[in-house]
């Protein structure tokens, strides 16, 4: 059998040589070909060139005074983000305002954390909340590189979420992204909070990563797009690792979280595209912000081990005149092991269990639009298969299995603007207290034209 | 074992080129079909926007950034008609042929006269082009110009059969005359129309007529009732010769103004391939000029 490997291999490399060969044989008689064609090729462009000055001549008769010549166009190269008037570098800037009623107080609604996943709270609090506006500035460096820069300006301060530079002129379908940026794993971890389909990222997300999910990291990306039959992204990523829950601050090691993805995708039918891709990230853990502190005794819970977090996306869009139906989904399922030391509000360690987690969520949504309108619907939930969460061989209970629904209305006047409103049912919290909240958003584009991801 | 050999003669026919020709990527149906023109059998054309399309606003699709991926050279349309998707399709394709500044990239608006170019815009004009009116593809003494850039192209590309692109060219532009000769017959001087969206610009100012009104009260913002009895009502007041609508987009509007003026509804291919018989850009601009005469 091996013999038979062999052979087919030597088969193929010297098929190969052939082909070289056979190319260098070819190349004299080609050139001297070429040469007498040059002549021929000459008096065609002369011909040509007749044929072009007439058609000016008779255009010129007809245009009127605000045409413009072909000439002052054809000196012109057109760059990769469009039109010339914009100056170099192009700028855009997002507003993201939201209005937000709950039945819950606001106090409530910043504790409002997932018990058994994350204390983090709500984020959103009754009244009026600007989220961001977001300043994104992108240009051609030079032949060989793009970079992006994108700065979430709000109440707080100035933030630097991303900025990274995109190579472009690798061979064989390689890309490499590096700086700070959003990891590519996943459906919205890449995605910027005004671009989501909802006002809120699914529970899942919030559960596992944070509120923006993934958020900004220092790292490294390498992607590769080989030219198969059906669209293919493979990807990897190093990152320094700073995301409160999943990994944390690490004072010793340097980069300890990692990921790899990969995106397939092809057309069901002229009008609609599907989208699947598995993903991985894990590294190490260190992080205060999965169980809250002992009520009583005050003591702080912080756990440090390892983590992986698993998860599939699926996206369907359909597409055909003014309508358009998009049907997306997620799976998330996270493995993390490690020991969990309560310190007391001095930071002396007083006891170390050994902690271990298989959970899951997932997140289902639907959105149809017509003209100018979409509606949306969108169900979370948390331990669809998996609930374990052993504390030093116990098993934790906190309660029933987190889940919220919600519904959304769109007005989308043009592509820079959009104004959302949105009802969740929300029982993540596990204790019973319902919070039914309402959100009006308003996101507004200006500057540099965006482009519309898949 | 011979399983694995198999996996591996398959997966290396698949990543090897099937195709030993030019991987033309077109952007909208027109360019495709005149790539076709030009490069015959020494090309392949992949066309990402379909016919009926409004080609303002497409998604960068993954079938798309792969046919990017594979292409030898991406030819689109250019004054920033394509800006929403072709820059993300350009960057994800991780492919260096097709970027500005290369071989690869052929920007069709290079080669025409544009009409329409807006010194002073902001957005609240709505979807105004500055760079001039995009649709300039019904302009017959344009798209010659632009097919002879593409031969030129072409036969930079691929240098071994140059003498075939501008052959083809000149087959192209024999037809070309032939046929503008017929075009030219069409006297539409003194009309005055009234069209949905700013597409027929170019017609106008080769043909003479005039757009009086647009349903849209901004390019790109769809027609309001306020608006449309406004239109009603000047139509009522100026003698208007017909309402120009693509089968594509506007044309239940339009039959409604028609049905309220009693001005007939003229129905145009919005591009190649979008109504029957429109099937390359020769049949399409036939199919332009019977439906205005």
């Amino acid at each position: 059998m091996r013999t038979l490997t062999i052979a087919a291999a030597v088969a193929m490399a010297v098929c190969s040589i052939f082909s070289f060969a056979h190319a260098e044989d070819d190349l004299d008689s080609r050139l001297n070909k070429l040469d007498s064609e040059l002549g021929k090729q000459s008096e065609t462009i002369r011909e040509q060139q007749k044929t072009i000055d007439d058609l000016k001549e008779r255009l010129n008769g007809q245009n009127t005074g605000e045409s413009q010549t072909s000439e002052d166009n054809a000196g012109k190269l057109t760059g990769l983000f469009g039109g010339s008037l914009m100056t170099n570098p192009y700028i855009s800037l997002v507003l993201d305002a939201k209005g937000y009623v709950s039945n819950l107080k606001n106090s409530a609604l910043d504790s409002r954390g997932v018990p058994g996943f994350t204390t983090e709270g709500r984020g959103l609090r009754n009244g009026f909340n600007v989220d961001a506006a977001e300043l994104l500035i992108f240009a051609p460096v030079d032949p060989y590189f793009n970079l992006y820069v994108n700065i979430p300006v709000n109440q707080d301060g100035a933030e630097l979420e991303e900025a990274y530079f995109v190579t472009t002129s690798l061979p064989e379908g390689f890309q490499v992204k590096g700086g700070r940026f959003k990891s590519n794993t996943s459906r919205l971890n890449s995605q910027h909070p005004h671009a989501w389909d909802f006002a809120d990222i699914p529970l899942p997300y919030r559960a596992f990563l944070d509120s923006e999910g993934s958020g900004g990291e220092n790292g490294i990306q390498l992607t590769w797009l080989p030219p198969l039959p059906v669209y293919t992204l493979l990807g990897l990523e190093a990152f320094q690792g700073d995301n409160p829950l999943l990994f944390g601050n690490d004072p010793n090691w340097g980069p300890h979280a990692f990921s790899a993805f990969a995106k397939m995708s092809f057309d069901t039918s002229d009008n609609s595209s599907l989208l699947v891709g598995p993903w991985v990230m894990f590294g190490s853990t260190n992080s205060t912000s999965i169980l809250p502190a002992d009520d009583t005794a005050g003591n702080t819970l912080n756990l440090r081990g390892d983590s992986a977090l698993y998860g599939m996306e699926a996206v369907w869009k359909w597409k055909e005149g003014i309508q358009s139906v998009t049907l997306q989904g997620e799976y998330l399922y996270l493995v993390q092991n490690g020991d969990l030391t309560a310190s007391d509000p001095g930071g002396t360690p007083v006891s170390a269990d050994h902690l271990k987690r298989h959970q899951d969520g997932a997140y289902i949504q639907a959105l149809y639009r017509y003209g100018r309108w979409r509606v949306g619907a969108r169900y979370d939930r948390l331990e669809i298969f998996d609930n374990t969460f052993d504390v030093g061989g116990v098993q934790q209970s906190f309660g029933g299995k987190p889940w919220r629904a919600t519904g959304s209305l769109e007005f989308i006047p043009t592509e820079f603007s959009m104004i959302r409103a949105q009802f969740s049912h929300d029982r993540s919290a596990r204790d019973g207290r319902v919070n039914n909240e309402g959100i009006l958003q308003f996101v507004f584009t200006i500057g540099a034209h965006p482009a519309h991801t898949f | 074992m011979r399983k694995t050999l198999l996996t591996v003669c398959i997966s290396l026919y698949l990543v090897s080129p099937a195709f030993a020709g030019i991987n033309v990527v077109a952007t909208l149906p027109w360019i495709g079909s005149l790539a076709k023109e030009i490069g015959r059998d020494k090309v392949s054309v992949t066309t990402l926007v379909k016919p009926s399309q409004d080609p303002h606003y497409v998604e960068a699709k993954p079938s798309m950034i792969l046919a990017g991926r594979k292409a030898d050279i991406t030819m689109y349309n250019g004054l920033d008609l394509e800006i929403g998707y072709l820059p993300r399709i350009m960057e994800s394709s991780k492919n260096p042929r097709i970027l500005p500044g290369r071989p690869g990239n052929f920007d069709c608006s290079k080669f025409i006269s544009v009409i329409e170019k807006q010194a002073n815009v902001e957005r609240s004009m709505g979807d105004v082009h500055p760079l001039g009116n995009p649709h300039y593809h019904y302009s017959a003494a344009n798209i010659i110009r632009v097919a002879e850039g593409m031969a030129n192209a072409l036969a930079e590309l691929d240098r071994a059969n140059a003498n075939v692109y501008r052959t083809n060219f000149k087959g192209f532009a024999a037809r070309f005359h032939e046929k503008q000769k017929q075009w030219k017959t069409l006297n539409l001087k003194g009309k005055k129309y009234v069209a949905y969206h700013k597409l027929f610009a170019y017609l106008a100012s080769d043909y003479g007529f005039q757009v009086i009104g647009y349903m849209e009260p901004k390019p790109g913002i769809p027609p309001s009732a306020a608006h449309i009895e406004k239109l009603i009502e000047e139509m009522k007041r100026n003698r208007s010769d017909g309402i120009l609508v693509t089968s594509s987009h506007g044309l239940k509007e339009a039959e409604f103004l028609g049905a309220k003026t009693g001005v007939k509804v003229i129905v145009l291919p919005q591009d190649v391939g979008a109504m029957p018989g429109s099937d390359d850009w020769f049949a399409f601009m036939d199919k332009v000029m019977a439906t205005l005469r």
